[in-house]
């Protein structure tokens, strides 16, 4: 801990960062109270507003909603959603690599031959195919299909940091005194493993964020009336020659998020790895 | 060589296990597709007769593997059946013209990403922690999980808004090749790049870093190669390596991305067309178009596995003394 | 013209890291003359190594240097960086300490050593290529053209290092600077490349540095000796006077700690030094060695620093005699004697090995024991001795239940324990106890000392009581020197000799019959070493335990064990009781194996056996004698053919050969 805060007095770039994120994550959770405006409110008679005219700060949309209250609002369903993507795709990762890696022979290699086919289909590919085909997408099936798809992606990574630590000794020795299977993965592996998990979760929480972003984009997101970032953006499409910031806004918003967290789990991999 | 035609084979058995594996998957996907497929043939004010018969006719009462016997035998011999939203319009008449356009979008996007992402992840790697280092870095850092139609809008609101060097839509006058619309594929091929770029270039920087780094980096300049020398002679192809692996992984990304950029440019490739298959719930397209993505990707992986191996001299000379 | 061709003044290096500037060379100065061999001993973190890279001018961007390296006459300090690369390869060559990483993997052999002579001679590429035939030639390398078209991964370690050393040769360098070249080898392929080192000598005009943590190697290549600890020369001067009148304490102490020259557990108990080896800030000054030393008194802060002994001998201290104090290094201590137990009985095997084999791998077999039998008696060492590959270390692992032998069977206490850990019983899991070569990684980082101990207690001895376990955890630690406030501390945090003690008490803290040691000092230096050896050996006295005590090290092997077990590729060569074996071999392979040894007193070099060839292919079965194709004493075709029958010379000794007694 004291060594994170050495290494983030040293790097600014971290700190803009993680303001960027805690910027967001206020504005999820109090940002809606500050507004004056809804997200479905439209404003017939301004359609199209620029930013900073008849009080929409950032402007209205193609159907005279504001843009502001649609990002504000639309950050709560992206994080809400992509934290629980990069959660539920670790810790199924977790069990899924560390039973494959642990048991090794018979069982390693049916993991590997089902990620293999897993990862046959791009991952977005996957998703979109089977939330359109599902149709209605909600926080919780949006959740369930994207962590799916990573999937293959996390296992991998939980098993190879499990194969490196399998091959130390404290695992023979716990063996030998007679440990189960589920105490030498859990309690004696797992504690060691920590470091390029987290490392992993928080890359996989940009990620999230990306794909998240890009089903909405396509449309097999959230449906309307749920403000999505991805979708104002296709939304707003059609009119970016005449009101640029329509689609702008939204897409600086998703920019400055994925980017914030990719400088986040830079940072985070380099002090956890240079504390080992 | 031998060793190489035995990695080939097995690699090519496993291509196709994944395939046929695969290929009943996608089938089974679009099985649990809610509603039914005669009905949408007919529209809604179909009779029930009219409807039960047609299933009878398309043989969609028949057993689940008879069906899937049937719709992959007939994709073995070329056949992809035809789609239900365009009533009658065989797939192949429309697929392959908008795949080629897809290829053409991929090829650039990867023509540009390719080298710049190496380029710029070697000088990064082998500069580690001056400016320069520090500025690709971020950059990588910035685009790695930058979405594609984000990047996309910005490059729009740039090059195609302000500037107007290129059509703010991709889409292609009727009755043109794509040859003759080249500028439309540009903008596009970019927003796919700076995601690859973003990627890559960090992958192959810290593999170049872990190469530096390495003892017989060390042992080359303490035998007086000049600095220029051991990194063109010694580092750059032990560095390159893993690159090609990750490239051949990262082409999945790709076609996730084309799916996304198609849908924002309105290029009309595949990406565009499985979105259309989609919304308008044509089973036959959807299928078709999943499958030629899934062989297109294994297809690649293997390409980029077997240079792996051609390149690696630990796995082309396997054996021998040790 | 000057006489020396290195000449070394106050060089100080220090790294500035994120726990602040440490100094990790200090105020060296030294001298090298033409043709003159130099050796650097010392242990791990001492600077030798970073002495090596300074000289080289290849240092970690955190590196502040200050000081002169004046080679013939000019500051290499003061180099660019393109006068450096016309000196690296050219004038001074260095050798490494890993071959094999030391290689690029992706190019040929011959293409690696051509491009020094293309490079620095300016050679073009059949000439270049001539020279690097010539220079492999030189390096006893049989068929050259062969290996030229090799990659590294196609050739053993050993070959790996001569190629190595041919690569320094190509320029005929002025100075060779060799890190520990034969550390990650076998002993009898050490002895073989310290051979055609110090055959090169003798060739070639040239200078050399060779930097080693073992007195016994140096002794075979180098006239001088330069003694290093933490970053400072404590002593230096010729091999001779340094080992017949160490000055400094701490050249005593390395001296007098390791287990050398037929010392036994019987008669002697090794010498040791308390504490380890610590990092020092620059802000330190005074003896280095001053927190470890018995001697210390108040001078050795404000009198510090070299002083001549007589000739070239030089030490930075003149306590090691010091009347003052008595000689605790010089005292003989006496070992602690095993009683005679009533309840000893000779017939009684504790375990017993029978046609016990081990294969690896299902599609690509490796085959790493080939069909032992022996067996072990209460309260006794056996000690299985042999070089990488022979099987060793699988045989303890068979018997401690990490995995299952292929075929044969192993009894413990007349049961059946041919099984794996996880078919094994309680009693038998308790009763049988192992001991890692690597204390880092056989203590769970993120564990404290205290669950180490207190887990191994709950499972095998149902200890449950919190604070009873708490207070046996102490008892136990005491026993091995260790205070109660190593509870809660996590491995990380301690020393490896300390971590070495926690794994020995969580060994003994069940009172096992039987401890398999695989290899539990060579990952330590020989200052701790000594230490952990006195405390194996008194606590088997006090509790009885038997020992597997697996170990690379012929010294270690002899100074601890009753029984001495060689085994080579999978097999037994030789069993007899130590004595028996040391000095009554009969075992070609345990000949050339003791003869490969490197002696440290200088005045008792002895010839050594060189053997030519490689361990047989582990792929492959072997049908005759392992051995055969290295054999010094091949009698003929049956060695090849058939397998050696077993020779007894007496109840315990026996070994494997056609040669007859």
């Amino acid at each position: 801990m004291k060594y994170f805060f050495y290494q983030l007095k040293k790097s600014p770039l971290a700190i803009i960062g993680i303001a960027i994120i805690v910027f967001w994550l206020i504005a999820a959770a109090v940002g809606p109270s500050m507004i004056s405006y809804t997200y479905t409110q439209m404003d017939s008679m301004n359609q199209m507003v620029a930013p900073g005219e008849y009080g929409h700060l950032l402007g209205t949309d193609s159907l005279g909603r504001d843009i502001l209250a649609r990002i504000v609002y639309g950050s709560r369903s992206i994080l809400t959603v992509a934290l629980l993507t990069s959660m539920v795709s670790t810790l199924l990762g977790i069990l899924l690599g560390f039973s494959a890696g642990y048991f090794g022979g018979k069982v390693d290699t049916a993991f590997l031959r089902t990620m293999d086919i897993l990862m046959a289909i791009p991952p977005l590919v996957l998703s979109m195919v089977i939330l359109g085909i599902l149709g209605n997408s909600s926080i919780v099936s949006l959740t369930i299909i994207v962590s799916i798809a990573f999937i293959p992606a996390t296992a991998r990574v939980s098993r190879g940091v499990l194969l490196t630590e399998k091959s130390q000794e404290y695992v023979s020795a716990a063996r030998i005194r007679g440990e189960n299977h589920l105490y030498i993965m859990f309690v004696e592996i797992l504690p060691n493993t920590t470091g390029p998990i987290i490392v992993e979760a928080t890359a996989r929480f940009a990620y999230s964020i990306m794909m998240v972003a890009s089903l909405g984009f396509l449309g097999v997101g959230l449906q309307p009336p749920t403000p999505d970032w991805g979708m104002m953006v296709i939304e707003n499409k059609p009119v970016i020659a005449q009101a640029p910031w329509t689609v702008l806004f939204p897409a600086l918003a998703i920019a400055s998020l994925v980017i914030a967290i990719s400088i986040f789990s830079d940072f985070v991999s380099k002090v956890l790895i240079h504390e080992r | 060589m031998k060793r190489l035609v035995e990695i080939f084979l097995r690699r090519l058995g496993s291509l196709l296990a994944t395939l046929v594996v695969m290929s009943f998957i996608i089938f089974l996907l679009v099985e649990i597709m809610p509603g039914d497929v005669a009905q949408m043939i007919l529209g809604q004010s179909a009779t029930e007769e009219s409807v039960a018969a047609l299933r009878e006719a398309r043989g969609l009462n028949d057993p689940l593997l008879e069906r899937y016997g049937r719709w992959i035998s007939g994709v073995v011999v070329g056949d992809l059946g035809e789609s239900v939203y365009m009533k009658g319009v065989s797939i192949n008449s429309i697929l392959w013209r908008k795949v080629g356009h897809s290829v053409i979008l991929a090829m650039t996007a990867f023509i540009i990403f390719v080298p710049l992402s190496i380029f710029f992840g070697v000088l990064a790697g082998v500069k580690e922690k001056k400016p320069i280092d520090s500025i690709i870095s971020f950059f990588g850092l910035a685009t790695m999980a930058l979405p594609e139609f984000v990047s996309g809008v910005i490059l729009i609101t740039v090059f195609a808004v302000q500037l107007k060097w290129f059509p703010i839509v991709s889409v292609l006058p009727i009755g043109e090749s794509i040859w003759q619309n080249l500028n439309i594929v540009i903008l596009p091929a970019l927003s796919i790049t700076l995601v690859m770029f973003g990627y890559i270039s960090r992958m192959q920087r810290s593999s170049m870093i872990s190469v530096m780094n390495s003892d017989y980096i060390r042992a080359a300049t303490l035998k007086g190669m000049p600095r220029k020398y051991v990194i063109f002679r010694h580092a750059l192809k032990n560095a390159m390596l893993p690159t090609i692996t990750i490239i051949g992984m990262n082409m999945g990304w790709l076609f996730g991305g084309l799916v996304v950029v198609e849908t924002l440019f309105g290029f009309p490739g595949m990406g565009s067309l499985l979105m259309t298959g989609i919304k308008t719930r044509d089973v036959p397209l959807i299928e078709a178009c999943v499958l030629l993505i899934t062989i297109i990707y294994s297809v690649s992986t293997m390409i980029t596995d077997i240079m792996y191996s051609y390149l690696n001299p630990r796995i082309r000379f396997q054996g021998g003394q040790k | 013209m000057n006489d020396n061709i290195l000449e070394i003044e106050n060089l100080h290096v220090r790294f500035s890291t994120f726990d602040g500037l440490f100094s990790a060379v200090n105020n060296v100065s030294f001298n090298l003359g033409y043709n003159e061999s130099i050796g650097i001993i010392g242990e791990s973190g001492c600077g030798k190594s970073t002495l090596a890279f300074t000289i080289m001018r290849y240092l970690a961007s955190n590196a502040q240097v200050e000081g002169a390296i004046r080679f013939k006459d000019k500051n290499l300090l003061e180099n660019s960086e393109k006068e450096m690369e016309s000196v690296r390869g050219n004038r001074i060559a260095m050798v490494f300490q890993n071959p094999y990483s030391s290689l690029n993997p992706s190019l040929t052999i011959g293409f690696q050593l051509d491009e020094v002579g293309m490079h620095h001679q300016k050679l073009n590429k059949a000439k270049a290529r001539k020279a690097t035939i010539e220079a492999l030639e030189m390096m006893n390398l049989g068929d050259p053209k062969g290996i030229v078209r090799r990659y590294p991964h196609q050739v053993s370690g050993g070959i790996q290092q001569r190629i190595c050393i041919a690569m320094a040769l190509l320029c005929k360098p002025d100075l060779m600077i060799l890190d520990e070249p034969t550390t990650a080898l076998d002993v009898t392929t050490e002895a073989v490349i310290l051979d055609s080192i110090a055959e090169l000598r003798d060739r070639l005009s040239m200078s050399m540095i060779y930097i080693s943590h073992d007195i016994g190697v140096i002794n075979k290549v180098s006239e001088n000796i330069v003694v290093m600890y933490s970053g400072e020369i404590v002593e230096s001067g010729p091999k001779q006077q340094i080992f017949e009148n160490p000055v400094h304490p701490y050249t005593r102490a390395l001296i007098n700690c390791m287990p050398r020259g037929g010392v036994v557990k019987e008669k002697t108990k090794l010498n040791t030094i308390p504490g380890y080896v610590k990092k020092r800030g620059t802000d330190e000054g005074g003896c280095p060695f001053a927190d470890r030393c018995d001697k210390k008194n108040d001078t050795c802060i404000s009198e510090y620093g070299i002083k001549k002994i007589e000739g070239t001998h030089f030490a930075a201290c003149n306590r090691a005699y010091a009347e003052d104090i008595p000689d605790k290094l010089k005292v003989r201590l006496t070992p602690k004697k095993r009683k005679n137990d009533p309840d000893f009985d000779i017939e009684h095997n504790l375990l017993k090995l029978e046609d016990v084999h081990k294969v690896y791998g299902t599609r690509r077999k490796v085959y790493a024991v080939n069909g032992i039998d022996f067996a072990v008696k209460p309260h006794s060492i056996l000690g299985i001795v042999g070089e990488s590959g022979c099987g060793k270390s699988t045989t303890g692992h068979m018997v401690s239940g990490l995995f299952p032998p292929s075929k044969g069977r192993v009894i413990f206490e007349d049961t059946d324990i041919s099984i794996a850990w996880n078919k094994r019983n309680k009693e038998t899991l308790k009763n049988i106890q192992l001991i890692f070569q690597n204390p880092g990684r056989s203590l769970n980082p993120s564990h404290t000392v205290e669950k180490i101990i207190g887990r191994t207690m709950q499972k095998l001895a149902n200890i449950n009581d919190k604070n009873e376990r708490r207070k046996k955890i102490i008892d136990i630690l005491r026993k091995v020197d260790l205070g109660k406030e190593y509870l809660e501390k996590k491995p990380p945090q301690l020393s490896g000799g300390e971590q070495q003690r926690v794994a020995i008490a969580r060994s003994l803290s069940i009172s096992p019959n039987l401890i398999v040691c695989d290899e539990p000092t060579s990952a330590l230096d020989v200052s701790v070493q000594a230490s952990v050896l006195n405390l194996l050996n008194d606590l088997q006295v006090d509790t009885h335990v038997a020992y597997l005590f697996i170990s690379h090290d012929l010294n270690v092997i002899n100074y601890l064990s009753d029984y001495i077990m060689v085994m080579y590729a999978g097999k037994i060569v030789e069993y007899g009781k130590r004595d028996e074996v040391m000095e009554n071999w009969h075992h070609p392979y345990t000949e050339a194996l003791l003869s490969a040894v490197p002696e440290v007193d200088p005045t008792k070099q002895k010839e050594i056996i060189e053997l030519e060839g490689m361990l047989p292919d582990p792929t492959k079965k072997v049908k005759g004698c392992p051995f055969a194709g290295r054999c010094h004493k091949q009698v003929g075709e049956i060695c090849e053919k058939e397998y050696p029958p077993m020779v007894r010379l007496s109840e315990d000794h026996y070994y494997f050969c056609h040669i007859k007694p």
